[in-house]
């Protein structure tokens, strides 16, 4: 679904945007349509609904090393055209353009088959949240589920290219229960019944009462699940190699073309993967996404670009949270190489450690390389089994580290995760997505068991 | 109904809203934002300037207790009221909700004219070019600006509600946000830091620095931490983190239950009697300056823990009505595109009864200063621990004695609060809570640290 008034008159919109860009300069005009329905939620159910649309455009120009974005409300030509005055005022340069050729159409009117299906929706979400919390005796939620769809289009100089529409799921907040309060992330673009079946499954286990114990401060091998190995690989790998400050700034990127992981590894970020929720076939700048492999066979391959970065050699992974904000280099979907392995495997090769099931935050920095993951969910290993659940912990690792003590095998399945969903850098979130098979690391700190 | 814009948008969807619902347990509320705002980013590859302008409406619908929130911008403005009646029926009625009255002796704001003004380019400049030789200062070159940017914005705002609420008013805000690199020979390390202010001549440009700067260089250069019961005093930085943590506590009748048990129904402190817990607009450096909440509610002074006791919450008009008392000034509209909800505005420890820090330093035989946060505070009000990753120094018969690169705190929040002996007088604000927090240093005798 896409969306008319990005898309309407399209020779005008690039006669206003090549007028803007001048011989020597990159630029383009972004528009964005943004539509959320949202419910705050809690275990009583859902309670006040609320409906926003956005609606914005910006112009963008690239002059050697200096970038301007001029940013206004609105997707109407009169938007565009006030925006790419601007720029080329700023930019010290004259439009072609004349005042006003002729007004816009008139906003739309929603049809009435989308509010329908928004009650269809309503329903479904409500069904969802009742079957995740059958019993809501103990239990306190605080959420937010929103159903997203946002509709991009990008205007160059020569042409108008529709970014297309996509729609998730996501749902935020805080659940206490147990005596703990624990934060709680979805994010899903399948299909809205499906997505919605996920929610429903994934508030299912966060709620689930289950005694916990405390893990033991100090060193463990550390057994990702597939979901939790994604936030790794996504922390861990993706950051240090989006391409920003000099090729020293990251611990990865000073290593460019040396082992640092198993032989047989490949890490790619694939945007094309349009069953994740990073997907895209062309970036926020128009450039078409190309999949970029980060680890090569265990070496430190390549690195992510965006026009401000590679100029016209941008392999497609300029991103934008919203219209007002530059667009910078960002991951899309991460996807690892599986191996052979099963879990039970894996557990065995462990023998006494921690199953990690679910990581609800992460961070690293690209400079040292440290990194902190926060473990919600995890059971410990005890010869090989599965010996009861643990309370939140924190594993903390240095990436060189961690990668030189991953082990060879890893699982045969590189699932979809679950608990990656937006990925906030630098107060701009970007949905991203990632697939990885379950994986061994030996020697991870755990820290924090106590809280 | 006057405001910035004369397109008349807005006071014709307010009478059609108007028109259309009217009955008992009906009213209406109209709130308008318009924004401009300038960033200048610096780093490696260059310099990107954002000239934002927008504008936006929100209309809120309330009938029986039942509320449909609708926003869009200046071209979805057709859209508001079919679509915020028709989510009407789908919501669950909670009690208190209702459009807000003016108060009693509420007096008449004055309309807002005019556009908001985009900021200037030259004073961002000059901004980063001074944070940059305040790193160079602090740093003494060991530490590199990897990327700085000031964002700089005037918003204007109004609202209407069919209970007779209509104000207009103007306020402004900045933020200097920078990720910074050092470098030292046992290493690399870098952080991101950020300060706000409400002008940005109030930016504390050099205290960013240096505190920019301690968080890169002592995690490189500093030793192991002491373990053991030691005296610990947690800087203004650290502590703010901390009590901003704290606010949800307080937000309307959320946590009553909660403040109960870990207060026995309010006969315990909450926290030692040194600390008083404030949200309060007019805070000498607080960061947030605007005179009125998301619900036209003029902001004021809210005491919510007084020598210990608590005695208040921060409240918007549904909580309020709940609670039976009128609106703390404290519905957060973050967004003109989200609803409303309880927020702070500046949340801080009144320093009043504080001593100067070095007063605090010199009673301090054997302890750690928590000088830097290493990682966001993890804090669990409902299990009552919590834990801090820092680092600073060990202190020595009142000196700072050793650089310490990280010590993690944690244990019982409420056997921290209460074990608060005594706090300074230099209150510091940081971003926090959707706020401002602030707090002045705390100094917590004997607390176990490994």
């Amino acid at each position: 679904v896409t969306d008319a008034e990005l898309e309407a008159d399209p020779a005008e919109a690039v006669r206003l945007v090549a007028g803007m860009v001048r011989r020597g300069e990159g630029g383009e005009a972004f528009r964005e349509r943004r539509r959320v329905l949202s419910w705050s939620a809690t275990e009583a159910g859902l309670l006040s609904p609320s409906f926003v649309e956005e609606r914005g455009t910006a112009a963008r120009i690239r002059r050697g090393r200096e970038t301007l974005l001029v940013a206004r409300s609105g997707t109407s030509l009169d938007s565009l055209r006030e925006a790419v005055r601007e720029a080329s005022r700023r930019a010290g340069t004259s439009p072609f353009f004349k005042a006003l050729r002729r007004p816009g159409p008139p906003p739309k009117h929603e049809p009435s088959q989308a509010e329908e299906s928004e009650e269809a929706r309503t329903a479904a979400l409500a069904s969802a949240l009742a079957h995740a919390v059958p019993d809501p005796r103990g239990l306190s939620l605080s959420l937010v589920l929103s159903h997203v769809s946002v509709a991009r289009a990008v205007v160059t100089p020569r042409a108008l290219h529709s970014l297309g529409s996509s729609s998730r799921l996501e749902a935020a907040g805080t659940i206490v229960g147990g005596g703990h309060e624990r934060p709680f992330a979805f994010q899903s673009p399948l299909p809205f019944p499906a997505a919605a079946a996920a929610l429903s499954h994934a508030l299912h286990e966060a709620t689930r009462p289950v005694p916990r114990f405390p893990a033991t401060e100090g060193e463990a091998d550390i057994v990702f699940s597939s979901s939790a190995a994604s936030v790794f690989w996504h922390e861990a790998v993706g950051h240090p190699l989006e391409a920003e400050g000099p090729e020293r700034a990251s611990v990865l990127a000073r290593v460019r073309g040396a082992a640092v992981a198993p032989p047989g590894l490949e890490v790619v970020d694939d945007p094309r993967r349009s069953d994740l929720a990073g997907g895209f076939a062309l970036d926020d700048e128009g450039v078409i996404a190309r999949p970029v492999t980060l680890l090569h066979d265990g070496h430190v391959g390549d690195v992510l670009t965006d026009r401000r970065t590679a100029a016209e050699a941008s392999n497609g992974h300029g991103r934008t949270s919203d219209y007002r904000r530059p667009p910078r280099v960002r991951m899309s979907n991460l996807v690892v190489s599986k191996g052979h392995a099963k879990l039970h495997d894996l557990f065995a090769e462990c023998g006494t450690g921690i199953f990690v099931r679910e990581i609800s935050a992460g961070s690293a920095d690209p400079e040292s390389g440290r990194f902190v993951l926060v473990v919600e969910h995890a059971e410990l290993l005890r010869r090989g089994r599965q010996a009861g659940a643990l309370t939140r912990f924190a594993l903390v690792g240095d990436l060189l580290v961690a990668l030189s003590n991953l082990f060879p095998e890893r699982g045969d399945e590189a699932l979809p995760a679950v608990g990656l969903g937006l990925c906030v850098k630098g107060g701009d979130g970007v949905a991203v997505g990632g697939a990885a098979p379950a994986m061994l690391i030996r020697g991870l700190h755990v820290r924090g068991a106590r809280l | 109904v006057t405001g910035f814009y004369d397109d008349g948008l807005f006071g014709k969807l307010f009478t059609e809203a108007q028109r259309e619902e009217h009955g008992p347990g009906h009213s209406v509320e109209l709130y308008e934002r318009a924004g401009a705002s300038l960033e200048l980013l610096e780093d490696e590859e260059g310099v990107c300037v954002s000239e934002v302008k927008e504008r936006g409406f929100a209309l809120r619908l309330f009938r029986g207790g039942r509320v449909g929130f609708a926003a869009a911008g200046p071209e979805g403005l057709a859209l508001l009221l079919p679509r915020a009646r028709s989510l009407l029926p789908r919501a669950r009625v909670r009690r208190g909700a209702r459009a807000a009255t003016p108060l009693a002796g509420e007096p008449p704001a004055e309309p807002v004219t005019g556009a908001p003004n985009v900021p200037d380019e030259a004073a961002a400049r000059e901004i980063l070019v001074d944070f940059r030789r305040a790193v160079t200062r602090a740093g003494g070159g060991a530490v590199a600006v990897r990327e700085a940017s000031v964002v700089m914005g005037e918003r204007r705002e109004r609202i209407a509600t069919s209970g007779g609420r209509e104000a207009s008013w103007t306020s402004r805000a900045a933020s200097l946000i920078a990720h910074l690199a050092g470098r030292a020979k046992e290493g690399r390390f870098s952080a991101r830091v950020v300060a706000n202010a409400a002008r940005a001549e109030e930016l504390p440009i050099a205290r960013l620095a240096r505190l920019g700067v301690d968080r890169v260089l002592l995690p490189l250069t500093g030793h192991a931490a002491p373990t053991g019961r030691v005296d610990v005093l947690l800087d203004s930085h650290v502590a703010a983190h901390l009590i901003g943590r704290l606010a949800p506590f307080f937000f309307g009748d959320a946590e009553d239950a909660l403040l109960a048990s870990r207060t026995r129904g309010g006969k315990d402190g909450l926290t030692s009697p040194v600390l008083s817990l404030v949200d309060d607009i007019a805070a000498p450096g607080g960061p947030i300056r605007i005179p009125r909440d998301g619900e036209g509610t003029p902001k004021r002074r809210t005491v919510v823990v007084e020598r210990g006791m608590v005695t208040g919450r921060l409240t918007d008009v549904a909580s309020a009505v709940r609670r039976e008392t009128t609106s703390s000034g404290n519905a957060i509209r973050r967004l003109w595109s989200e609803p409303p909800a309880v927020g702070v505005t500046n949340f801080f420890v009144d320093p009043s009864p504080g001593v100067s820090p070095l007063d605090l330093l010199a009673s301090v035989t054997k302890g750690v200063y928590a000088a830097v946060l290493l990682e966001r505070p993890d804090i669990d009000l409902a299990a009552d621990r919590f834990r801090l990753v820092t680092a600073g120094y060990t202190i020595e018969k009142g000196r700072a004695a050793h650089r310490v690169s990280e010590t993690v705190l944690s244990g019982r929040l409420s056997e921290l609060l209460r074990g608060i002996a005594s706090i300074g007088d230099d209150l510091k604000f940081v971003a926090g809570a959707g706020g401002g927090v602030g707090s002045p240093t705390l100094y917590i005798p004997r607390w176990k640290l490994g």
